[in-house]
């Protein structure tokens, strides 16, 4: 066969019009790219009728409204609800972050019975009547041994219809151990209650205050009601000056006007020095003081004993030039900040560290707190003021049969309201000091939890499981397979807040009475119940007058007749405005024994019986922390981030995403260190080190910051999870088993903000 | 009947054994990065280092080098068939193969770097024409072509193949229309070649790599023409003469080299120049205009010192030049392999900058330096070409008539 | 005149993201992942090997205790309207598959995730790292595959994404105007998840060509300045800081070299 040029050029050219024309090349090619397109393990969202539901988040105390974006059953997306008076349409990035509660792989399925070990995480799945007759066995047999009181119960808050609900089984079964987690809220309300006489919730009217001033409050960092805060800061920005005193740069100081950098744990020294400074330079209220206060000048009581009031004390103990030896603050700037705290015209000075999920020192609170007084802004706008709970969930008394009347009258278990300390509600810190100290059978046979983690969230982790092994029978209502709830006997699933109703009370810190209402927005995704209704189906099966104390068909039944007119409402919008019924929060009334404001809080007790005027005003007394310095050379302190949640919610896998580098790389945390420590001790940025505290140790990385004190180190708190899912357990260390409880001894409150520790290359 | 023997006849070999070991230790290497090809392919991307601030990294490295190198082949075909210096004839074959096997890897990696390679050919169904990446891939693929039908007659002239008489005509006929091809191949070179520039050069977020220009192309356009034009023939010399020593015989005649290496000096030479021209322009004027100081580029990183600078245009662009511009360079053996060595390290050098410098260096005022190391996949991948470089050649040489002149140089005794 | 501030039809929406009100406290992140169905790892450390179509950076002073000051600096894509006249920014024209494409009637950069193939070229050209690659199949665990929102496609292991604006938002505003007979979509229409959620409204949205819109004004504020502008990609997300060591770290300059604030009047008014 010969070729020539022509045949050759046929040839070539038939070849590549024969493949061209034939569909095969081509149809494969554009299928498998189609195929790439769809590929089936990449989800491909359906589509559906759209609808809004409007509800109210409930992941924090902040009482944000909420609509949930729906394509048919599916919630796909939460955003803030636009005219809800809390967030106006804003959300934070948790309440962003809810759909992944409620679809997330950390969920509890089902009610579950503990096989293995404790904290082994071998469960049988059981069913709701199975979970429920052996809890209510176990309540029976306790009641039998006439040791009802040996029950408590931590629910995560004391507000509202649930937690109520929960009190009034507790009564009603005869234990008086209802216990809510520590917050700094505690020391606000005895502060109020001590020197204003006024029981309820404290409330700052950031919005109408033109000077803040902050003795370390993480107001951006999650304090109060988070979004309500992030408003203020962003809408008000321009019409007031914000100070924040604070030994690390947080957050909240780099957005301040001014950051005033102390010495850690000698804020309520500054806030007496700045009173100093205002009484001596006649700077204060007379008005307000004249008027209004007891306990300024100094005074004769009924037996003719001369006392000493604030204003001597101060004068005396509390000269700038010592406070700024105590604090590290310079006289000037003392001086200065007394005076333009003093001449704004709508001053308001908070105190409580970070988030505030830690109470602190009584008397730094009141010393802050006097300074209000000085200002005379006690119950005026732009000021401080206590608002009574609203009286909208009163129902009649529980008859209760001897037994319960002998349970109710035992001591609580953590000595609150006791004779040790007498003032303080709940103390749950102390909680597993005394399971521990006591010899023979723990005081507490039977535990519950609802809506918080306390093995997470107490200080000292190593103490409090210890003490969980001593408690026979742990019970966990948790939605999530949070550390308690891995740790517990039985889990009896509550509903996520989207799957639920519930009321959600005014959130801590605001001066407007709104009341909102959680609505379930999907129906439940998993074999989970409602906490409010497992109440009352545990006091039907206990029957006889415990049961009569609950005449409510199901929770929502009894959420209704709770609130009566106001449902339509709250059932409509999601939230309204329930005022106490005399409740004037303006109103220049205190209920103390001089009906005054009081420096010199008449009602404070102290222990010892000996009551030096000392101790009894607000002063500043060092609060000690753990550990000696040579030893441990360094403080360590917790911050709070508002990208990471500490409390009994786990962080979520959207919000742990959002986390610097510089403060979680792979599975390691990383502690703030100033460079001059670090470069004095030979660190770099990112070297891995072991931090160790008289409580514990963690491995870390350094991050060098130049924003906080040398001699400090500083962690986030909300790191180190041993439970929920692989997208937060094992991430860093869990602050809370770095440090122990450090219990104040005139409120019980625990005090401690810090803990001595030091730091070895790993 | 007599079998037609698959060697050329007139030419020596080696034995079967010691090729077969030979080819086991290629194709050994070859499975390997295979292997990473594979994982490559089914995993997805998260086999490499690179990342977000990395989108082009080793692969694009090596294809930018590789085709660089490549450019021998158009460059000799250029002179061979256009300029007609006939004397090239003797090692255009084996330019066209070198440059055969270096687009060939060069698809082959974009193959394996493209992260949705199933959709590669959305490149020319959805092409933009204003990517240089386009104009890239358009003249790649067809100068593949090209090369290929270069290539094809030199397979054909087997032995074995050739007793087939349309093989063997077929041969012959594209032989003599190859001039057709080369011109082809030299205009299709010219502007992938200088797109491959354009890559880089076009980057106005990217003040380390951008350069003005002319219309559309920016000067590095004309550079990576130029470069590819000078240092591929150097690799054509390189890889020739590491042929001969493996082979122990001589395969091409001295003035074959000596004419190429002085074009190449000549053609490194004049490059150098404009590169130097180019580089003080963009850091006296291009970079300051963007708020960039030359030593902003070199400091404050563990890798990237002005040492990289000068290596690229002193070490291995003056230097060369230097040596392959004067006869008594390119006559000393040691001078004209040192010469083209350098050379080929420089355009290497000249690519890597222009593609990971270019992504190291930070932009937005409060990032840092970005770093990266390349994961075995990406080294395995990488080097996968170079064996299979080494098989098409080994394979070329033992069974094709690739050096014309070796029947010459080696008489059979 | 580099911006067709006339042309009363085309619009240009952009972002002013006000630095001082910023407290970094990450909601516009979480609200686009959301909004976005952006996917979640076990590891999300390594912030180059992290989807985030927006990024909070944290900016320092770089003084020593107690002189620091931080500054939040929220980063989404810039929709860059590129060198010259609009329409080319640094990525869009380097695409070789036109995946990504300038929309002149809104000036949106968008991203095409079918059709890209990952070559990435687009993300070597954008100097603030906006573009994102899916360097891993994306998983949803447990059910979390049912929060996904159906007007964004969940993208595909292999491809670049990211921000929008979020388009769809505005192609469901623009339907909406359509139905009831308006030319004009209000400016509280359209609004990315991330301004819509941001706690301290420090992000504001609309159409920068639109007096009406607040962002028209915004930009102006002498606060104002923006990422790179000696770049010349002329991005449409603008930064507001009374602080000028803020200001001054938008941009490179050489040493002793002033930021020339006239300069960037000049080039937003002419």
């Amino acid at each position: 066969m010969k070729i020539d040029r022509r045949s050759f050029i046929s040839l070539g050219v038939g070849v590549v019009a024969g493949t061209t024309l034939s569909p095969v090349p081509w149809k494969l090619m554009d299928d498998i790219s189609i195929w790439t397109q769809n590929w089936p393990w990449t989800p491909a969202p359906k589509g559906g009728a759209d609808s809004y539901k409007t509800s109210v988040c409930t992941l924090c105390p902040g009482g944000c409204g909420i609509q949930v974006r729906k394509i048919m059953d599916r919630a796909v997306k939460i955003d803030g609800l636009p005219e809800h008076p809390i967030n106006q349409g804003k959300l934070c990035p948790l309440g962003l972050s809810g759909l992944q509660f409620l679809y997330g792989p950390s969920r509890v399925k089902s009610p579950m019975k503990r096989t293995g070990k404790r904290g082994e995480g071998k469960w049988q799945e059981i069913s709701w009547d199975e979970a429920i007759s052996a809890v209510t066995k176990k309540l029976k047999e306790l009641r039998e041994k006439d040791k009802p009181h040996s029950v408590a119960w931590v629910s995560g808050a004391d507000k509202g219809t649930i937690p109520q609900l929960i009190g009034r089984f507790l009564t009603a079964y005869g234990s008086p151990n209802f216990i809510r987690p520590p917050s700094v809220h505690d020391a606000y309300e005895l502060s109020a209650y001590l020197m204003q006489g006024q029981e309820g919730s404290v409330a700052f009217d950031i919005e109408n205050s033109d000077h803040v001033l902050s003795f370390g409050t993480g107001m951006l960092q999650g304090w109060g009601s988070p979004v309500r805060m992030l408003n203020i800061y962003g809408e008000k920005r321009d019409s007031k000056k914000i100070v924040q005193i604070e030994s690390r740069l947080s957050d909240t100081a780099a957005k301040a006007d001014q950051w005033v950098p102390i010495k850690p744990g000698t804020e309520g020294a500054l806030a007496l020095g700045i009173a100093h400074v205002m009484i001596k330079e006649s700077l204060y209220k007379k008005s307000f003081i004249n008027k209004s206060a007891f306990g300024f000048e100094d005074w004769t009581d009924d037996n003719g004993t001369r006392h000493i009031g604030f204003k001597t004390l101060v004068l005396k103990d509390y000269d700038p030039e010592i406070v700024a030896e105590i604090t590290s603050v310079p006289k000037s700037t003392i001086e200065k900040l007394a005076r333009r705290f003093a001449r704004a015209n709508r001053p308001i000075a908070i105190s409580g560290r970070g988030e505030g999920l830690l109470p602190g020192s009584l008397d730094e609170c009141m010393a802050v707190h006097a300074l209000n007084a000085l200002v005379g802004n006690i119950n005026k706008p732009g000021g401080v003021s206590v608002t009574s709970e609203p009286d909208y969930a009163k129902w009649p008394e529980v008859n209760i049969d001897k037994t319960a009347s002998r349970g109710m009258q035992q001591p609580r278990i953590d000595g609150a309201g006791g004779s040790k300390y007498p003032n303080a509600r709940y103390l749950l810190h102390r909680l597993p000091e005394v399971i521990n100290d006591t010899k023979g059978e723990s005081p507490v046979q039977a535990l519950f939890v609802s809506e918080a983690n306390p093995l997470y969230t107490l200080p000292d982790t190593k103490a409090t499981k210890a003490a969980f092994d001593r408690i026979p029978f742990l019970v966990s209502f948790s939605s999530f397979m949070d550390e308690t709830a891995l740790y517990s006997d039985y889990i009896l699933p509550n509903h996520i807040y989207l799957e639920r109703y519930e009321d959600v009370p005014k959130p801590a810190g605001m001066v407007q009475p709104v009341i909102g209402l959680a609505k379930p927005v999907v129906k439940p995704v998993y074999n989970t119940r409602h906490v409010g209704d497992v109440v009352l189906q545990m006091a039907k099966s206990l029957g006889s007058f415990i049961e009569k104390a609950f005449p409510w068909k199901d929770y929502r039944a009894y959420l209704k007749t709770v609130f009566k007119d106001h449902w339509d409402q709250l059932e409509d919008k999601g939230f309204t405005e329930v005022k106490a019924s005399e409740d004037k929060p303006w109103a220049n009334r205190f209920n103390t024994a001089t009906g005054k404001f009081e420096f010199y809080p008449s009602a404070r007790k102290h222990p010892s019986k000996k009551d030096k005027d000392k101790d009894i005003l607000p002063g500043f007394s060092p609060v000690p922390i753990e550990g000696k310095p040579d030893a441990y050379p360094l403080v360590l302190m917790p911050y709070d981030s508002i990208r990471l949640t500490s409390g009994n919610i786990g962080n979520p896998p959207f919000m742990t995403k959002t986390i610097d580098d510089t403060v979680l790389k792979d599975q390691t945390m990383f502690v703030e260190i100033n460079p001059k420590t670090a470069r004095k001790m030979g660190f770099f940025e990112g070297d891995r080190a072991v931090v160790t505290t008289p409580k514990g140790r963690a491995e870390v990385r350094l991050h060098l910051f130049d924003g906080i004190e040398p001699g400090v180190i500083a962690m986030p708190k909300g790191f180190g999870h041993t439970a929920y899912s692989k997208y937060l357990a094992g991430k860093g260390a869990n602050f809370n088993s770095l440090i122990g409880p450090i219990t104040d001894p005139m409120s019980g409150l625990n005090t401690a903000w810090g803990i001595r520790a030091k730091i070895v290359t790993a | 009947m007599e079998t037609t023997p698959l060697i050329p006849q007139g030419v020596k070999r080696c034995s079967k054994l010691q090729f077969s070991l030979w080819m086991a230790v290629a194709v050994a290497v070859l499975l390997w990065g295979v292997y990473a090809m594979y994982l490559v392919w089914f995993k997805g991307l998260n086999q490499t280092n690179m990342n977000d601030a990395y989108g082009f990294a080793l692969w694009i490295w090596a294809d930018l080098a590789v085709i660089a190198l490549g450019g021998g082949a158009f460059f000799t075909g250029f002179l061979t068939y256009i300029i007609g210096k006939d004397k090239l004839k003797n090692i255009i074959n084996y330019a066209v193969i070198i440059g055969f096997i270096c687009y060939s890897s060069a698809l082959l990696i974009l193959a394996i770097d493209i992260g949705q390679p199933l959709r590669g050919w959305f490149i020319f169904w959805h092409a933009n024409e204003h990517s240089m990446l386009t104009e890239v891939a358009f003249c790649l693929s067809c100068y593949f072509g090209v090369l290929t039908i270069e290539f094809l007659p030199t397979i054909f002239e087997n032995p074995k193949l050739d007793k087939i008489p349309f093989l063997h005509h077929l041969s012959h006929n594209m032989h003599s229309i190859m001039a057709v091809f080369a011109a082809t191949g030299v205009f299709l070179s010219f502007f992938h070649q200088g797109s491959l520039g354009g890559v880089a050069g076009v980057l106005f977020g990217r003040p380390f790599s951008y350069r003005e220009g002319i219309n559309v192309w920016p000067w590095t356009f004309f550079l990576f023409t130029w470069s590819a034009a000078a240092c591929g023939p150097c690799f054509t010399i390189l890889i020739t003469w590491i042929t001969e020593k493996l082979t122990r015989k001589k395969l091409v005649k001295d003035d074959v080299i000596q004419l190429l290496a002085k074009i190449s000096g000549w053609m490194l030479a004049t490059y150098i120049i404009a590169k130097i021209a180019d580089t003080l322009y963009w850091a006296m004027v291009t970079a300051p205009s963007m708020g960039f100081n030359l030593m902003d580029f070199y400091t404050n990183n563990p890798v990237y010192g002005i040492w990289i600078l000068i290596l690229e245009i002193v070490i291995c662009g003056i230097v060369p030049a230097a040596i392959l511009i004067t006869r008594k360079g390119r006559e000393s053996k040691f001078l004209l392999m040192l010469a083209v060595v350098l050379a080929v390290v420089g355009v290497c050098v000249n690519r890597w900058v222009m593609v990971l410098q270019t992504l190291a260096v930070p932009v937005v005022p409060f990032e840092e330096w970005f770093m990266y190391a390349p994961s075995w996949q990406e080294v395995a991948t990488t080097i996968l070409p170079v064996a299979y470089g080494v098989i098409v050649i080994s394979l070329a040489h033992r069974y094709l008539p690739v050096f014309p002149q070796e029947r010459e140089l080696n008489p059979s005794n | 005149m580099k911006e067709e501030q006339g042309d009363k039809h085309t619009k240009r929406y952009g972002m002013v993201i006000d630095l001082d009100k910023c407290t970094g406290c990450g909601a516009c992140m979480v609200a686009c992942y959301a909004e976005n169905n952006v996917p979640f790892k076990k590891n999300e450390t390594d912030k180059l090997d992290s989807l985030n179509w927006i990024r909070i950076f944290q900016l320092t002073n770089g003084r020593s205790y107690p002189d620091t000051e931080i500054c939040y600096l929220p980063m989404p894509c810039q929709h860059c309207d590129g060198i010259g006249k609009h329409g080319h920014p640094p990525c869009v024209s380097v695409c070789p598959a036109i995946a990504t494409d300038y929309d002149y009637s809104t000036g949106v950069v968008s991203q095409i995730p079918t059709r890209c193939f990952g070559c990435r070229y687009c993300m070597a050209a954008c100097p603030y790292h906006a573009r994102k690659f899916n360097w891993w199949d994306p998983v949803w665990p447990a059910d979390t595959e049912k929060y996904l929102n159906p007007n964004v496609s969940a993208r595909m292991r292999g491809v670049v994404e990211k921000c929008t604006f979020c388009f769809h938002r505005y192609q469901q505003a623009r339907d909406k105007a359509y139905l009831e007979g308006r030319d004009e979509i209000y400016e509280s229409e359209y609004q990315p998840a991330c301004a819509q959620a941001c706690p301290t409204n420090a992000i504001t949205f609309g159409d920068l060509n639109n007096p009406d819109h607040a962002v028209y004004k915004l930009k102006n504020s002498p606060r104002a300045f923006r990422l790179l502008e000696r770049l010349h990609t002329n991005p449409k997300v603008y930064y507001l800081s009374s602080k000028s060591w803020v200001r001054r770290a938008g941009d490179n300059y050489l040493e002793n070299e002033s930021r020339p604030e006239s300069n960037r009047q000049k080039i937003h008014h002419k």
